[in-house]
């Protein structure tokens, strides 16, 4: 197997994250089955769906990339999902929820970083324990019933269109364009960078570790918060049940993207496409009449050998 | 003098002991069991006792699986899944002396299949876990998608009768610790656990293997007895639902993660004890059937579980930051 993996082809091969290579497979078998389906309208319907996943991907691999990990996205979804339509707040306008949505977010991303990097609390357990009682607290305010229904002008909003694009996926592109930009041009990207290499080779460098991966938590908080709008504004209202498998899935995606814990070879694109691929996944599958089922083994399957193949390349 | 480095504060905290923080724990599962001895007066009833021990067992048997794993610094999120592929096996038309062994092979081949990617692919272990519960799930609702068909009436005799006047869910809780205690205290594998575990909790990952313990094995090992105890813990809720379920096994690695974060084990491998989980157990025990015995919505309960898991694991002090 090793001969294989230090083949100069493998290592050209597995320069590129896995998800282009099954984007690409995906569109093919597309083209091949339903050459019809593949014009601007019918996929922007489909990617349309998966925007508020891919928002909170964006979130995701930064923390994934200061080998941490935020799975309180289910909880910051169902808790805005909650505020913006059980009607707390009469008469609030679109600005007032905005605003409400990203305090919340920035407060639970920054008490995420602080138990992370401060109290050095086990990422997985910190934000799935604050999930959970969200998850919890949100479902006794409601009685487990859907709390009503959402103002108009969220899903007037989500169904404009931007230059020819549906401005949801046109949002995304921009957002992710700026967290490249953010990685790549900032200092704090170079941080994120160098803790993710090594945690005490950054800090005998004098890179403030704990101060980036709060930050990394914070924005994380930040991003799941803007696809807690997005996802609201899509379906148009309350729910208690709505995003509880986004985290799960933007881990997968990440993964997909050729971002696992600490190294980023895949960017911000690489998770971008990820995201789109669990889009298109889920139009073949269900052309093809895959299950629910089937499904969840190709899901696991296609996460599991992606990780393989980073895995394999890593050195021990 | 802060108070985590006085004697009291050692104690409490779990501050350098290989057996973490227990005893907080512990004195809240008293707390708890007194208050709702004094509160309720079902609680202390026979037939609640009981209720108890059986209600609790699935989720003792999988937390003591779940420590092996997170004393090695892993994590193995496919138990909820494996507990519902068991039952979905149990349920199957098949004779008993066929499906229990059947089933307790698949959760070794499912455990190994883990620590395999974990530890020859270098698959990171929830990423490698986590896919693992997608695929057996998968494969549990294709056998058998909703809920349905009759388990080997031993298998309901095993879960339901008594043995020398004791209910036997009672045995099923002596065997499952006498065999982890045997593997963690009673043998060099448990040594070389806590070893490998420490070496990886202090960012040092072949610290073991420089002593010439064969880590790689010995956490593939980890991962099968996870699972097989995983398997366990699906014949008795077999036994007890009386049929297969795609879903009875949905969010219980979450269960199992908690009550052994809560038993004073460190999820960063190398620190914990076979008696915090059993507290840990207990504890979350405790608190469902209090909360059922009050009353409470269990929306609330699932709340109080979490605000309990991270009261508790921020309480336990480490050095390593992330996951």
């Amino acid at each position: 197997m090793s001969a294989l993996v230090n083949s100069t082809l493998f290592r050209r091969v597995s320069k590129v994250p896995p998800s282009y290579y099954l984007l690409v497979v995906l569109l093919v078998i597309l083209f091949v089955a339903r050459p019809q389906m593949l014009n601007a309208n019918v996929l922007g319907v489909f990617v349309r769906q998966v925007v508020p996943l891919g928002i909170l991907v964006l979130g995701q691999l930064l923390v994934m990339r200061v080998k941490s990990i935020d799975l309180s996205g289910g909880g910051v979804i169902l808790l805005i999902n909650y505020c913006i339509s059980s009607g707390i707040f009469p008469g609030a306008s679109l600005g007032f929820y905005v605003v409400l949505a990203l305090a919340t977010g920035l407060v639970i991303g920054l008490f995420n970083g602080v138990m992370v990097a401060k109290r050095r609390v086990s990422a997985v357990i910190v934000t799935l324990a604050l999930s959970i009682v969200l998850i919890g607290f949100v479902q006794y305010l409601s009685s487990g019933k859907p709390p009503g229904d959402v103002p108009k002008i969220f899903a007037e909003l989500f169904n404009t269109r931007f230059a020819g694009l549906p401005s949801p996926v046109v949002f995304w592109i921009a957002l992710t364009a700026l967290m490249a930009l953010l990685l790549s041009q900032t200092v704090f990207g170079r941080f994120v960078t160098a803790v993710g290499e090594s945690m005490p080779a950054a800090h005998f460098s004098g890179v403030p570790v704990e101060r980036t991966v709060i930050l990394a938590h914070t924005l994380a908080g930040l991003m799941a918060a803007i696809a807690a709008l997005v996802q609201t504004a899509s379906i148009a209202v309350g729910s208690v049940r709505v995003g509880l498998d986004l985290p799960i899935l933007s881990v997968a995606a990440t993964i997909l993207g050729g971002v696992v814990f600490g190294r980023g070879e895949g960017g911000v694109w690489g998770p971008f496409f990820g995201v789109l691929c669990f889009a298109f996944l889920f139009v073949v599958m269900t052309m093809f009449g895959v299950g629910d089922a089937g499904k969840l083994v190709a899901q696991g399957l296609i996460i599991l050998f992606a990780a393989i193949f980073y895995g394999l390349r890593a050195d021990k | 003098m802060n108070f985590s480095s006085s004697t009291f504060g050692k104690l409490l905290t779990g501050r350098g002991s290989r057996q973490g923080l227990w005893l907080l724990p512990f004195a809240i599962a008293l707390a708890m069991a007194l208050w709702l001895a004094v509160t309720t007066s079902q609680f202390g009833q026979w037939s609640n006792l009981a209720n108890l021990v059986a209600q609790g067992m699935p989720l003792l048997i999988t937390a003591v699986g779940q420590m092996f794993v997170v004393l090695v610094g892993g994590l193995d999120l496919s138990i909820g899944s494996v507990v519902s592929f068991t039952t979905a096996i149990l349920a199957l038309d098949l004779p008993g002396y066929v499906t229990i062994p059947g089933v307790f092979l698949f959760a070794g081949l499912i455990g190994a299949t883990n620590g395999y990617c974990i530890t020859r692919l270098n698959v990171h272990p929830i990423v490698a876990t986590l896919s693992m519960q997608y695929v057996v799930l998968g494969i549990t609702r294709v056998l058998r998608p909703v809920s349905g068909g009759t388990v080997p009436e031993g298998v309901r005799w095993l879960v339901e009768g008594s043995l020398f006047g004791l209910p036997l869910p009672i045995l099923w809780g002596i065997a499952t610790l006498l065999v982890a205690w045997k593997l963690l205290y009673g043998s060099r594998y448990g040594l070389h656990l806590f070893a490998i575990g420490g070496g990886v909790a202090a960012c040092s990952d072949d610290a073991a293997r420089n002593f010439g313990i064969p880590a790689s094995r010995n956490i593939l090992l980890a991962y099968v007895i996870c699972s097989l105890f995983a398997a366990l813990a699906g014949v008795f809720l077999a036994g007890r639902i009386v049929s297969g379920d795609p879903n009875v096994g949905l969010l219980m690695e979450l269960d199992a993660i908690t009550a052994v974060a809560i038993g004073g084990t460190q999820l960063s491998g190398g620190v914990g004890s076979l008696h915090g989980t059993v507290i840990g157990v207990v504890v979350l025990a405790l608190l469902s059937n209090g909360m059922n015995l009050l009353n409470v919505t269990p929306f609330v309960q699932t709340a109080v579980k979490g605000i309990l898991l991270m009261a508790v694991v921020a309480l336990q002090s480490r050095k390593k930051i992330g996951l």
